[in-house]
């Protein structure tokens, strides 16, 4: 028995067993004829009890899998549940839809009706002059996107191809002409134009009607076009109806692979146009940023709040740069909308980030300085441990530092009672006037466009006599006001980290922009150290400008100040120059000196107790009020060049002759800037749906009559 | 030949029938021990215990948060209750060293639940991926939030409330605590809505959720159990001993609306100044009183202004708080003097003569206490309130009267008499 080896294929103890009580019956019954039978049937009923068992396994096996599956059903039933907050999408209804779409073109009036419903209509007056152009989801037939370009007016086309070229292919484009679109269509567009199939686009002439309908890339679905009889008449109305077939859901899509981030891609791209790569199915920019971590960050559980209207590709831009910034938390962020605007919603939500709505209270600038009250109440709920907020606008590009900006100066908030906030843009930080991104200033006046607001602050002073919704304030002048501000003053870097790129807005339009906001310099240098913070401290500062003031070298003041010249062409010197100022709040000088330097002259920004600082040439340039000269610690100041400072510095007002001539080239500026103010004031009264307040500035309009009033009187 | 042949097959086909047998029975009994935790193999000596589904569940719950660095810590109380009990034993055996038990992980119940802090939370949306993915079947439980009630016309990406993630017969809850204007955490109500399977998990035998919750913020501390690492809150009794008492209600906000919409609310500089002044008071009188360990409640004024308008009445030139008659302590006065507050009027002491100046006795109905939040701080409140202002003010509450004397005025001050011992409550009246 010893030398017996079982088969590998058999369980070797069963198998053991088995065999010597084969073996034992063998033996002892082998002529027993009964007992061999006997044998056998065991063996038969053993084979059956086996088969038993075999079922029951197989039955069990089964009930467990089938439960399995039932456990699964809830799960499922919760992904239709969230299949149903999607877009809902025209499912089952025959193999292939078709949409009725209208087009209407004319002098005064512009309609595009899809399927029976108005997607738009505009007959206002003097308003919504141009192209207008509807992008159509080709599968749903939802509106993607609605534009206008006022192709009367230069450069209209240009930002016009832009969009129709980021419009993903396979759409349904509609345009349609209201008044005139034709002045200063340059041939690029038209070429587009060609390129997308119309017959008429290319060749519209002064004051013609057109209507369009077409797929991107693809077949022209109608067209009507009217040509204008004569130079001072316009073209016949055209109205275009057609049919527009529509296409599965499948074609409308890109194939991205299956992540979270897809998921939020898809359910943005289906819904909104014009949004460039985002969209792109072979390679769309990326929607998730993350930036290197700020070590040490101070800043890290420090809610941030971007206030946002209905601008929802500003939006766009801006969340992007701010998820860019080095050591930003995306959880701490919330953007509070203004109004129930779907697509400002839909970018939020493609980002991933916390959104909320505001139903509108009040009107203009009442309403925005609610949204805002509302939104900082909200932001300090939402974060009860919180003890500050960065509040940022939805018109801000934000440097790739600017937390780590926050982070090293924070402190002061928190030490210097002195200090009404920290600020991330300098008003007088012009691409000529900015230098060190390692510079800070103290101000007396609150800049905005990027700021960090204490919750004490908020709870205790501010929220209390918020303005209220029937005093059309801006919530900016108002925190400006010396009730409110106190004589307390905000920290400001040198270099601004946030940009302004905001161009239509409630307070503002595109010659403002230009005039005032393009050219500001904003610090794209990451990890910026900043020097000597803590000597930003209300004692320690004093004492700083001071030491800068009796190192400066004072500026020949025989020399116009508004002439290049003005300043040496050295670098690294800290140069000073005196204006007169006949009380503390007598900034008339300043104001023509701020006009001569292309900075911000519309109201006084920038000041610490009558001394500005700014950068000309790479030199430190100080202007102080002449009654500083009195102060002991310019005892040993040794003027150079021009000895005592003269002629300019006193007889800025009424300008005498020679400053009267560099001051002449700058005349048609100021009109230009009247002008600019003129259209503002119209759009301000015009506009319905009002937005955030984009310009941190002051309501423009009376100040710079005040600015200019002045001006003429002297 | 033949009669060899056919017992050789016979003899073969036993073989691996009984072979088959063997194996089958193995595994059935196998399958049967690993569906039912209640059926362990005893013969595995050294590790008791450790393969029910609550372990293994709790074990995978643990894998997945720690590995997605979600920072949960345990509030079941349940557990908490038992290592409670065993604090100094679970202390000791300091790291995995040989648990030879399942002691704290094992015990049969249909849920563990764990809870986690919001604003920690980092990668909230790959998680349920994740989870799902470990075999875990997830439930969340979504609502408005409601720091943003109060504010008129907000409305905001809903927040997480409730998770409940099933792993086999066990099911995890985790509760997401948000944080609240006083510095205590939040948690929100379990409404079912309507789509979701009411048996997925036995609903009713949750441990929160039934009514939205307030908690003081725990500290917390590492701890491991049954070999796992688990946080748990530092102070595990004091965590207990809240859970019966934490039931939070809302300010009715929509309703303080209305009610400012009738009547205008008051801005002048002297009503903003004494809502100021309330509120401070308010806040010092609740941190001294905290201090002490006193149960307090908002009372009479204070407490019609928190359920009618969510705010102070600016009239009420008081501010009152209510205490049981038998938390009373001698030291609360002169920890209020401490704390700069002189008392002006005492009504009602224990066991005191009924011959008191001014004693009033204020009749309630019987009530329970809940927590609420009211000027940036977590107080208690009566839970029914309705009836407990309509026992101080009568039906007509809701209309603002602004001469009121808390001596004659009120339907339930009885002048002078037996101070009955319980079941009524002593207010104090500060200011």
């Amino acid at each position: 028995m010893d030398d017996w080896k079982p088969s590998p294929l058999i369980k070797p103890f069963g198998a053991r067993k088995k065999r010597s009580w084969y073996l034992t019956c063998k033996y002892k019954l082998t002529n027993q004829r009964a007992l061999r039978r006997f044998c056998q049937t065991g063996a038969v009923l053993f084979l059956l009890v086996t088969v038993i068992v075999n079922i029951k396994l197989i039955l069990d096996t089964r009930r467990a899998i089938s439960e399995a599956s039932e456990d699964l059903e809830p799960e499922q039933d919760y992904d239709e549940a969230l299949g149903r907050l999607e877009p809902p999408r025209r499912r089952g209804s025959g193999p292939r839809r078709v949409l009725d779409v209208e087009v209407y073109s004319s002098r005064s009036k512009v309609y595009v009706a899809v399927d029976g419903t108005t997607v738009l209509e505009d007959e206002a007056q003097e308003q919504g002059r141009g192209i207008h152009v509807i992008v159509l989801n080709q599968a749903t037939g939802h509106v993607m996107a609605k534009r206008v370009f006022d192709t009367y007016s230069p450069h209209e086309d240009e930002a016009m191809v832009l969009f129709l070229n980021m419009v993903a292919p396979g759409r349904v484009l509609i345009c349609t002409i209201k008044d005139e679109g034709s002045f200063h269509l340059k041939d690029t567009a038209k070429a587009l134009l060609r390129s997308l199939g119309s017959q008429a686009g290319p060749a519209l002439g002064w004051r013609d009607t057109w209507a369009f309908v077409g797929r991107k890339g693809g077949p022209v679905l109608g067209e009507k076009h009217s040509k204008s009889p004569a130079l001072s008449s316009w073209g016949d109305p055209v109205l275009l109806k057609t049919d527009v077939p529509l296409s599965s859901a499948e074609e409308a899509e890109c194939h991205w692979a299956d992540t979270e981030l897809n998921r939020r891609r898809r359910r943005f791209c289906s819904k909104v146009e014009g949004y460039g790569s985002v969209c792109s199915c072979k390679d769309p920019t990326p929607i998730e940023f993350s930036p290197d971590p700020l070590p040490d960050s101070k800043v890290l559980n420090v809610p941030v709040a971007v206030i946002a209207g209905n601008r929802p590709n500003y939006l766009y831009r801006m969340l992007r740069s701010l998820l860019s910034a080095q050591g930003v938390s995306p959880q701490m962020i919330t953007v509070f909308i203004d109004g129930y605007y779907e697509e400002p919603m839909d970018v939020v939500a493609l980002f991933g980030l916390r959104g909320i709505q505001h139903t509108p209270i009040s009107i203009k600038n009442a309403r925005v300085s609610q949204h805002y009250k509302a939104s900082l109440t909200a932001t300090f709920n939402l974060f009860p441990e919180a003890k500050f907020a960065v509040v940022l606008e939805e018109d801000l590009d934000i440097a790739v530092d600017f937390f780590s900006f926050l982070s090293q100066s924070i402190h002061l908030l928190e030490e210097d009672d002195s200090l009404y906030c920290i600020s991330a843009w300098n008003d007088q930080g012009y691409e000529h006037t900015a230098e060190d991104p390692a510079l800070l200033y103290r101000v007396e006046t609150m800049p905005g466009l990027g700021w960090v607001l204490r919750k004490s602050l908020y709870k205790e002073e501010l929220e209390p006599k918020w303005p209220t919704p029937e005093k059309l304030w801006d919530w900016d002048m108002w925190m400006r006001m010396p009730e409110q501000r106190r004589g307390r003053e905000c920290i400001i870097p040198d270099v601004s980290r946030s940009y302004h790129f905001g161009i239509v807005g409630l307070n503002m339009n595109g010659y403002f922009h230009e005039a005032y906001f393009k050219k500001h310099k904003f610090n794209t240098v990451p990890g910026v150290q900043l020097r000597n913070v803590d000597s930003l401290k209300k004692d320690a500062y004093e004492v700083e400008v001071h030491r800068l003031l009796s190192e400066a070298e004072v500026l020949d003041h025989s020399k116009n100040p508004c002439e290049d010249s003005f300043l040496p062409d050295t670098e690294g010197h800290t140069y000073v120059a005196f204006i007169r100022m006949e009380k503390d709040d007598d900034f008339t000088t300043w104001t023509q000196l701020a006009k001569c330097l292309r900075i911000w002259d519309l109201d006084v920004r920038g000041n610490h107790r009558g001394l500005w600082r700014l950068f000309r040439k790479k030199n430190h340039f100080l202007v102080d009020e002449e009654a500083t000269i009195n102060h002991p610690n310019f005892l040993g100041v040794t003027p150079k060049g021009g000895g005592r400072p003269r002629s300019c510095r006193t007889d800025m007002r009424p300008p005498p002759g020679t400053c009267r001539a560099g001051l002449e080239g700058l005349d048609s500026f100021f009109f230009f800037l009247d002008w600019g103010a003129a259209l503002r004031v119209g759009q301000a009264l015009t506009q319905e749906t009002a937005v955030p307040n984009p310009w941190t500035g002051p309501p423009g309009a009376h100040l710079l009559m005040q600015t200019h009033s002045e001006t003429l009187r002297h | 030949m033949s009669k060899i042949s056919k017992n050789v097959i016979l003899v073969l086909l036993t073989l691996t029938s009984s072979a088959f047998l063997l194996f089958q029975l193995y595994y059935y009994k196998h399958y049967l021990s690993t569906k039912n935790g209640s059926a362990l193999s005893k013969s595995k000596g050294s590790r008791i215990g450790f393969d029910t589904t609550q372990w293994r569940a709790v074990k995978k719950f643990i894998m997945l948060t720690s590995s997605q660095n979600v920072p949960v810590f345990l509030i079941d109380p349940l557990i908490l209750e038992l290592i409670n009990k065993n604090f100094e034993q679970v202390k000791n055996t300091s790291h995995a060293s040989s648990t030879s038990e399942c002691k704290f992980f094992c015990v049969p119940r249909d849920f563990t639940t764990f809870a986690l802090q919001y604003q920690l939370w980092k990668n909230e949306e790959g998680w349920f991926r994740i989870a799902e993915n470990m075999g875990f079947q997830c439930l969340k439980i979504e609502s408005k939030d409601p720091r943003l009630d109060w504010i008129d016309s907000l409305s905001g990406t809903e927040i997480p409330l409730h998770y409940i993630c099933k792993l086999a017969s066990h099911a995890i809850h985790l509760v997401v605590f948000h944080e609240r204007s006083g510095n205590y955490l939040w948690h929100g109500h379990l409404r079912l809505k309507g789509h979701i399977d009411r048996k997925f998990v036995p609903f009713r035998k949750l441990q929160f959720g039934r009514y939205p919750g307030a908690f003081d913020r725990p500290e917390l501390q590492q701890i491991t159990v049954d070999g796992l690492d688990v946080l748990i809150p530092k102070d595990p009794m004091h965590f207990l001993q809240e859970i019966p008492h934490s039931r939070f209600i809302e300010c009715r906000y929509k309703e303080a609306r209305a009610f400012f919409q009738q009547y205008l609310d008051d801005n002048t500089v002297e009503a903003m100044t004494f809502q100021k002044h309330a509120k401070e008071l308010l806040q010092l009188a609740a941190k001294t009183l905290k201090k002490l360990g006193v149960r307090f409640w908002l009372s009479s004024g204070t407490c019609l202004g928190w359920y009618r308008q969510c705010s102070i009445i600016p009239y009420s030139k008081d501010v009152d708080l209510g205490i049981f008659i038998q938390d009373y302590k001698s030291d609360i006065i002169s920890a209020f003097q401490d704390a700069g507050l002189p008392l002006k009027h005492k009504f009602g002491k224990p066991n005191s003569s009924p011959h008191c100046l001014f004693c009033h006795r204020y009749l309630f109905p019987k009530f329970t206490l809940c927590w609420t939040e009211f000027v940036d701080t977590k107080f208690r409140v009566p839970c029914e309130t309705v009836e407990y202002i309509e026992a101080n003010y009568g039906k007509t509450w809701k209309i603002p009267i602004k001469t009121w004397d808390w001596k004659r005025s009120p339907p339930n001050v009885w002048p002078n008499g037996v101070w009955p011992i319980s079941e009524w409550d002593e207010v104090i009246q500060l200011y």
